[in-house]
């Protein structure tokens, strides 16, 4: 070893250090000889996000909040809703379209945009719309129940009818609007057939190549994903619609909030996804930076199973939602990042129920108890998953203030506190007491809803709280299918107002969802499906 | 040829410790009392997709089976496919291991240049200010929460100076250099690539002192106790009755034999940093295999807990067969077979 070995090592690190620190790209600078990320760069929107969650960009597979806003953002569906608004559908590849009743069935057509054209350059078709809609169900991923249990499809009832028609057939038990709205949803994508086809492998219907790219014609293309850490969006420049004002969407996978912070008050990111309720509170009237709320359809709620004594007496399970103090969880817990909803209808859908009848009431609660056989109470177990619940507080936080409010009329419960995919397990064995967890609909309509929590042979949530109420079950099956609007609406009222008092669940809050902003990003529009349109930000 | 023998024999113990490992994983994560399908699947998925996923991913058959169905794959070097990315686990592997090596060599760099220097100063210097200094460190580097540090480090380096970007392993807009080790820095430097080394250096300066802090003070402290013991050895008191200046006692008498503890820690600091720089990970948006692990466990994806847990066993015995050899070289009486 020689003598001067150490030094030369110090000598070494330092050269390294001087080299990183002299390179031209530091963030926040200017006159770098290579583009650096940041949210200053004009034409690219930086959206910091924790995207963990992403699988796959191929819409018949991606079923996860951060491949749907991509692939939302590369594709185009036949139907569409904009902005958050998720009553009014509009056209999009279909100029228009038509529910038939041919009598054993529903037969609805789209006639395509004429013109319309992939980012490869290939016309739009039937043929495209048919073999992307038939892809989903043969491929048979996460997403594609919705096209074959909800809207009882079979890979034969699309077809194409001439060039430019599509007609879909589907049996009257199902519901035409329920297929209207998960057409706009990113099952409903469709995909350049001619692309798609000359990848396939080894009958995969080219899965695997749409896994990290786009063969769509909507307002952006994926450029490229590089696992857990970046996906870059570039403007498709063959979009039909109306041009996307931004070249390029970064995506950054920052799965820390603080990080997200540093860099949006940094204006590294323009979009920070995961602040933190305390975070957005902290970021109010700072320079430079702006918040602002999106609506989601997400109901965070406690199943009750109703196969474990005393949860199957209807007045102890009113007790229970009479002793929660749903004010302080909304107000104090989350920081008004929720609204109070206890119907089991989200705020934002069609059929939604403002009904909040519930606010702690001790004295009401404990009479309840006494009247449902339990004067002194009783014991139970609380299932919670770890980590943050939706509106930001802890999961766990919510699970012990539910605890506290519970005690105050003499019932103990015991939480325990496991892994979502642990405590799901449990619950969907019917082996939970009582579970606090969460639900969002599938598309947008309330039979997303309403089904689930009221439908027990769906062996959804009704079933996992062994709660099998027949009639209620056929009054929400009768109601999806209703197609007057406000018809439609009265009979969704009754369902949700008996199943409040009567159903096994106590429904807490519907989170908001919060955004840290650059103050010159504009016109963010959240989705509360989970998604927002790129094309329409500027900056 | 005894060294070779050597060799030879711990390279089989290697592959002895690799079965126990995968059986002994293999049994624990199959004691969780949940169904990866159902993790995978999520609240939403009906019987039928469960059952079907299940029967995908074999989880339908007796645990038995599972295991000889993986380790089938395993002898032809397929690793199987995680349940939660649905890719193979050996692609995926593939993609994150490197940016760990590469975070953990760089936090290793920063433990030997930053930690020698110091336990050795603070040997010499014994009770003086510099081994207080020094003693302080090593104190903070053992008990400060990692997790706050990276925030801190962050915070200064990234948010307050913007000296250093605020995580990642290279700008989005700076092209990756063509993967040879997987290690951008020194892909870098083989591409000739001035923008990506730049680049992907100064991602690695914070992350790299934030991991290495911890080791950092495990080094200083290993080497300065074994330099106090060297000092006030005899054959020291002989060097400096020689004459030899004070700079070649320390550097070359007393730390060659003071090397070898801290070898050993060196050694076995880089195997932990390989499995355990999760939360830096984290914090440092650093696309590595320890975020990887985590939301594996997280979601129970066998196949992938299951490759991590072997690569991370293939690593412990790596690290200490590279600390046999560094002894062989540093010790002679090890070549001597004494």
């Amino acid at each position: 070893m020689s003598r001067s070995h150490p030094l030369a090592i110090l000598f070494a690190a330092a050269l390294l250090v001087a080299a990183a620190c002299s390179a031209p790209t530091a963030p926040g600078t200017s006159g770098s000889a290579a583009p650096s990320a940041t949210g200053g760069q004009a034409g690219t929107l930086v959206y910091y996000a924790d995207v963990s969650d992403l699988i796959s960009l191929d819409p018949a597979v991606a079923y996860e909040f951060s491949g749907v806003l991509l692939v939302h953002n590369a594709y185009e569906t036949l139907v569409q809703f904009q902005g958050s608004d998720l009553s009014n559908l509009k056209p999009a590849l279909a100029t228009k379209w038509d529910i038939k009743d041919a009598g054993s069935n529903w037969q609805i057509s789209f006639d395509l945009r004429s013109g319309a054209k992939f980012a490869s350059g290939n016309p739009i078709t039937a043929d495209d719309v048919v073999y992307s809609l038939q892809r989903v169900i043969k491929l048979n991923k996460s997403p594609a129940f919705l096209f074959t249990d909800i809207a009882q499809l079979k890979a034969d009832s699309v077809t194409a009818s001439g060039a430019n028609t599509v007609v879909i057939t589907m049996p009257k038990t199902a519901s035409p609007q329920g297929l209207l709205s998960i057409l706009t949803f990113t099952v409903g994508s469709v995909v350049d057939s001619k692309e798609v086809k000359s990848h396939e492998t080894g009958g995969d219907s080219g899965s695997a190549w749409l896994l990290d790219r786009s063969a769509g014609s909507g307002p952006y293309n994926i450029d490229h994903w590089t696992k857990n850490a970046e996906v870059l969006l570039k403007a498709n420049a063959s979009y039909g619609g109306t041009k996307p004002n931004l070249s390029q969407i970064l995506i950054k996978h920052v799965p820390e909030s603080t990080n997200q912070q540093f860099a949006l008050e940094r204006g590294d990111a323009d979009v920070a996804r995961n602040l933190s309720p305390q975070q957005i509170a902290a970021e109010q009237g700072k320079q430079g930076v702006t918040t602002t709320k999106g609506d989601s359809l997400q109901l965070v709620y406690v199943g009750m199973n109703v196969m474990m004594k005393p949860l199957d007496n209807v007045k102890v399970r009113e007790a229970l939602r009479s002793a929660i103090d749903y004010n302080g969880i909304v107000n104090d817990l989350l920081k008004g990042n929720a609204k109070k909803v206890q119907g089991i209808v989200p705020a934002g859908l069609a059929g939604h129920n403002p009904d909040a009848p519930f606010q702690q009431d001790v004295s009401k609660a404990k009479s309840l108890l006494a009247e449902g056989g339990q004067p002194n109470g009783f014991s139970t177990e609380l299932l919670v998953p770890t980590g943050p619940a939706p509106g930001g507080a802890q999961w766990s936080d919510i699970a012990a203030k539910l605890q506290d409010d519970w005690k105050k009329i003499g019932v103990n419960v015991q939480i325990k506190q496991t892994t979502q995919a642990e405590l799901l397990t449990t619950y969907r064995a019917q082996k939970g007491q009582l579970v606090l967890i969460l639900w969002g609909p599938d598309f947008p309509d309330p039979d997303a809803n309403a089904g689930p929590f009221t439908d027990y042979a769906a062996k959804s949530i009704a079933w996992r709280n062994g709660w099998n109420d027949t009639t209620i079950a056929d009054k929400a099956k009768k109601a999806a299918l209703i197609t007057d609007a406000s018809a439609r609406n009265t009979a969704y009222k009754e369902i949700t107002d008996y199943v409040l008092h009567n159903g096994p669940y106590a429904v807490l809050y519907q989170p908001t969802e919060n955004f840290g902003l650059r103050s010159n990003v504009k016109g963010f529009a959240w989705n509360p499906m989970g998604y927002l349109d790129f094309a329409a930000i500027t900056k | 040829m005894r060294f070779l023998a050597y060799l030879a024999r711990r390279v089989v113990g290697i592959a002895a410790v690799m079965v126990g490992v995968s059986i002994i994983t293999f049994a624990i994560s199959h004691v969780v009392p949940a169904d990866p399908a159902v993790a995978a699947l999520g609240d939403h998925a009906t019987g039928e997709q469960i059952a079907a996923f299940r029967h995908e991913y074999g989880l339908d058959r007796s645990l038995v089976d599972q295991y000889l169905i993986y380790v089938g794959g395993l002898a032809r070097g397929d690793l199987g496919t995680s349940i939660r990315t649905r890719r193979p686990v050996a692609s995926d592997l593939a993609d994150f291991f490197p940016a760990t090596i590469e975070l953990a060599l760089a936090a290793l760099l920063v433990a030997l240049v930053l930690g020698l220097p110091a336990g050795v100063w603070s040997a010499v210097r014994r009770g003086g200010a510099p081994d207080h200094a020094v003693r302080v460190l090593v104190l903070a580097g053992g008990s400060l929460p990692i997790f706050w540090l990276g925030l801190m480090v962050i915070g200064v380096g990234y948010f307050q100076l913007g000296w250093f970007p605020g995580g990642g392993r290279i700008d989005a807009f700076v092209a990756p250099p063509p993967p040879r080790t997987g290690l951008y820095v020194v892909d870098s430097i083989l591409a000739g690539d001035v923008d990506a080394l730049g680049s992907s250096l100064r991602h690695l300066i914070l992350p790299a002192l934030t991991l290495g802090y911890f080791s950092t003070a495990l080094v200083a402290r290993m080497t300065r106790a074994s330099m106090l013991e060297s000092l006030g050895q005899d054959y020291i008191r002989t060097a400096r009755m020689k004459g030899l200046r004070e700079r070649v006692v320390v550097w070359r008498h007393a730390l060659r034999n003071a090397l070898i503890p801290t070898v050993t820690i060196l050694g076995l600091t880089f195997a932990s940093l390989l499995s355990g720089a999760v939360l830096t990970e984290t914090i440092f948006s650093w696309p590595g295999l320890g975020r990887y692990a985590t939301a594996s466990a997280v979601s129970l994806d066998f196949p992938a807990v299951m490759g991590v847990t072997l690569l991370a066993a293939v690593a412990y015995p790596l690290a200490n067969l590279v600390v046999d050899v560094v002894y062989y070289w540093l010790d002679p009486r090890i070549q001597r077979g004494g």
